[in-house]
């Protein structure tokens, strides 16, 4: 069965370009739009997710609030988290790993990037 | 990659109106501290994802203004007028930037430089901060591809490694994709049972990786992990690397250290043997202290002490194999040296004798080789002069004139063979018989085995040649080998195919000071087997021996293994217990079952030489001392299962030697419980 990934970035460009290379390479993408959008998802898809990937900068719930919640969720106890950065956020990657951030990538990073860190990460 | 562009300038766009009405907004409410977060998103998205899909002139420009923002948002700035204005020009610009990317007209490039120093002038923000480039894709890390190295990495991850999604065993596969990987997991930190969070990971690897990757292609796979958990990396030829080596290509200086390092590996130091025979006492009073310790750490029941007797022990067994391995030799200089042997042999005998070698690199402790020359000297004179016969009775015998003897070694369990075997005419049975008769070493009417009768050759004093010469047959010689190689805690069997040839096996243990062996219990009595010939251990009920109607058989899954029970070989009259265990042991023989009443575990064994007294106790190869003091004697189950074999053949209690049994008393331990114990001698 594919892997089920859970993609949250309130830019819709990166949103596309994160599903469009995942969903290439055999993953099952699920996007939220932000932190919000992505608890509902994940309280509504009912299905497991075996990784989630989330930007840190997002309205209504950012990417370190999402990571703590999740981190809080028995039900995806032990789930990788990626968190997408930029270079200027040196304080916030650590903000995110303290919250319990499994790996990030920096911002601007290539489609090649991306998936040699999932897989690094789910296989 | 271009529908990616396309939704990126749609976005923009989107974001630059919904940007446009957020600094609208704010220029009325100048405290709404919300206002200023969608603004600061919006640039912050822009530059982003721009970034991302090669729009880095607007990533770069943004970048100014997303700093601003930045700090509006901290409170290091106020909102104004001013920087509103600049900031819906900014917005312009970079709708125009946009346009320019879609073809349609060119951006004025001299604006975007002058609305960032006009911001630059407002915020007040030093100029290499805001020119600090729109983040450019970092150039991917130059393969490095030298010559392939064997990296040591070890590894342990933080105990929450496995709450934050990593999982150690994805590290581990990636490192195999670089290289040649040998994993071993250090499982010392798991600590007691009620103890341990099943969440939580104790695991430890060390890892050798051989790659032309450098240590910084490998401290990547780690990036994740690396600031919260042990790890190190460094080369198995000696060259450091430090843990913070900056992530420069290898500096020249670094790799010539490297090369320094590699040659003066390769070199090596002489140190007396001596010195290496105390290193190796001192380190079996070690491996003995450290089994005390642990006994005591497992009594006290505390988990501190238990994890620091652990580690020490886990160090001992380490430094034990470091300083075995360092006697080791190969067998290569003793056997060369007998080419020059057999050649003036041949010349004195006139036979023509080539020498061949087999295995001559297995390895050996040096004090068993030291040991080993003189033997396999004998037992080559003896093939020289009374195995291979003259050229003409060869010849008669249909054999080419050149005679051969092949030496060879092999490993056996934690045992070297060496087989000295010649193409001669082998030992007369019938001959040898008669000799022993005469000379008084067997009774005449005395039925038995061809072997037992060609291994009277071993026996002292005994000679078949009719006329002594210079090289064998005054009857010295055989039986010095066999004493020799049993002082080396080692036995010595014959093959003899007569007409074709006689085979003489020398088996010797690899070392005579510490081995590994599986501690067993017989009511208060423990015994060590050799760890290596073990192979592994089931249960015998009460229900298993009635199944087999009396036999000693033992069923190990449909299997039948014959076994002999240590109680009743070693007649302890105590009564056994209602389950007991069978330890399989891999012998010469096959397979056979070793009955205890208990399989206590492994145990680091120093070998401790048994008195004079016992010299003739074959089946006890030594003793070692265990933790609580007590002794546990070293048992031989090749000889065990000869001697029952030999004992079922005659279908009578085990047959001895000359001297028969041997009944001993012996210092059970310092207590002063004197036990009698029988053991049968060979």
């Amino acid at each position: 069965m594919a892997k089920v990934i859970l993609a949250v970035d309130d830019s819709a460009s990166v949103r596309q370009m994160v599903k469009f290379t995942l969903s290439d390479a055999g993953y099952t993408v699920i996007d939220a739009v932000d932190g919000k959008d992505a608890l509902a998802k994940l309280n509504g898809s009912g299905s497991s997710v075996n990784m989630v990937i989330t930007d840190l900068n997002m309205p209504n719930l950012d990417g370190i609030g999402l990571i703590r919640s999740l981190r809080a969720n028995p039900a995806v106890k032990g789930v990788p988290i990626l968190m997408l950065t930029t270079e200027s956020q040196e304080s916030r990657k650590q903000e995110g790993k303290q919250a319990g951030a499994t790996g990030w990538i920096v911002k601007p990073f290539t489609t090649q990037q991306l998936l040699s860190v999932v897989k690094r990460l789910i296989g | 990659m271009i529908d990616h562009r396309q939704a990126f300038q749609d976005e923009a766009r989107e974001l630059l109106s919904e940007l446009e009405s957020t600094l609208l907004e704010l220029d009325e409410k100048r405290e709404d501290n919300e206002l200023v977060g969608r603004a600061f998103r919006a640039l912050h998205t822009i530059k982003g994802s721009g970034a991302m899909f090669g729009f880095l002139d607007i990533a770069a420009f943004t970048h100014g203004l997303e700093n601003a923002f930045d700090r509006l948002r901290k409170g290091q700035l106020t909102v104004s007028q001013d920087l509103i204005g600049l900031s819906l020009n900014a917005a312009d610009q970079i709708k125009k930037m946009l346009d320019a990317a879609a073809g349609l007209g060119a951006a004025d490039l001299t604006r975007s430089e002058a609305i960032l120093t006009e911001l630059r002038f407002l915020i007040g923000a030093p100029e290499t901060e805001m020119a600090a480039a729109a983040a450019t894709p970092p150039p991917p890390a130059p393969v490095q591809s030298g010559p392939a190295r064997e990296w040591r990495i070890r590894f342990r991850p933080s105990r929450e490694a496995l709450l934050n999604g990593t999982n150690p065993l994805r590290l581990i596969d990636e490192l195999r994709q670089m290289g040649d990987l040998r994993v071993t997991v250090d499982a010392s930190a798991i600590p007691p049972l009620s103890e341990i969070n099943p969440e939580h990971c104790y695991l430890a690897w060390e890892l050798m990786l051989t790659t032309p990757s450098d240590a910084n292609s490998i401290r990547d796979v780690f990036v994740f992990v690396e600031n919260d958990c042990e790890l190190t990396i460094e080369p198995t030829d000696g060259a450091a690397v430090e843990p913070e080596t900056p992530a420069a290509p290898v500096q020249p200086a670094e790799s010539r250290r490297a090369a320094q390092a590699a040659a003066a590996g390769a070199s090596s130091i002489r140190v007396s043997a001596e010195k290496l025979d105390q290193l190796v006492n001192l380190v079996g009073e070690l491996v003995t202290v450290q089994a005390r310790l642990s006994e005591v750490a497992a009594r006290r029941e505390d988990a501190e002490v238990l994890a620091v007797s652990e580690q020490v022990e886990h160090l001992t067994s380490a430094l034990r194999e470091n300083s075995m391995s360092i006697r080791m030799l190969p067998l290569r200089a003793t056997f060369e040296r007998f080419r020059r042997l057999v050649h003036d042999l041949g010349a004195d005998l006139e036979k023509q004798v080539e020498l061949t070698l087999e295995g001559a690199d297995t390895e050996l402790d040096k004090t068993v080789i030291d040991q080993l020359n003189d033997p396999l000297v004998h037992i080559i004179r003896n093939s020289m002069d009374h195995g291979i016969e003259t050229k003409e009775a060869r010849r008669a015998a249909g054999k080419p004139p050149m005679a051969n003897i092949h030496i060879s070694a092999q490993h056996s369990g934690a045992n070297v063979l060496i087989r000295v075997s010649d193409d001669g005419r082998g030992v007369d049975v019938e001959k040898v018989r008669k000799r022993g008769i005469e000379q008084g070493l067997i009774q005449a009417g005395a039925q038995l085995s061809e072997t037992e009768i060609v291994s009277l050759i071993f026996a002292p004093g005994f000679s078949t040649a009719a006329k002594v010469t210079d090289v064998s047959g005054r009857g010295v010689g055989m039986d010095v080998v066999r004493r020799n190689v049993e002082a080396l805690r080692g036995s010595i069997e014959v093959d003899n195919k007569p007409g074709t040839g006689l085979t003489v096996t020398l088996r010797l243990p690899l070392t005579l000071a510490i081995i590994d062996g599986l501690l067993v219990r017989v009511d208060d009595d423990y015994f060590i087997l050799p760890l290596a010939n073990s192979l592994e251990c089931v249960e015998l009920t009460t229900s298993d021996i009635e199944d087999a109607h009396g036999n000693h058989l033992a069923n190990v899954r449909g299997q039948l293994v014959p076994y002999i029970r240590l109680r009743e070989y070693f007649q302890m009259a105590t009564q056994k217990p209602e389950r007991e265990q069978v330890m399989v042991v891999e012998t010469e023989h096959g397979r056979y079952g070793f009955v205890v009443d208990q399989v206590l575990g492994d145990h680091q064994t120093v070998i401790k030489n048994l008195g004079r007294i016992y010299r003739n106790v074959s089946v006890v190869s030594g003793a070692t001392i265990l933790g609580n003091g007590t002794v546990a004697l070293i048992l031989d189950p090749h000889r065990l299962v000869q001697n029952a074999i030999r004992a079922v053949s005659h279908n009578n209690p085990v047959v001895g030697r000359k001297n028969g049994r041997a009944r001993d008393r012996r210092n059970q331990n310092k207590s002063n419980t004197r036990k009698e114990v029988t053991i049968d001698a060979t």
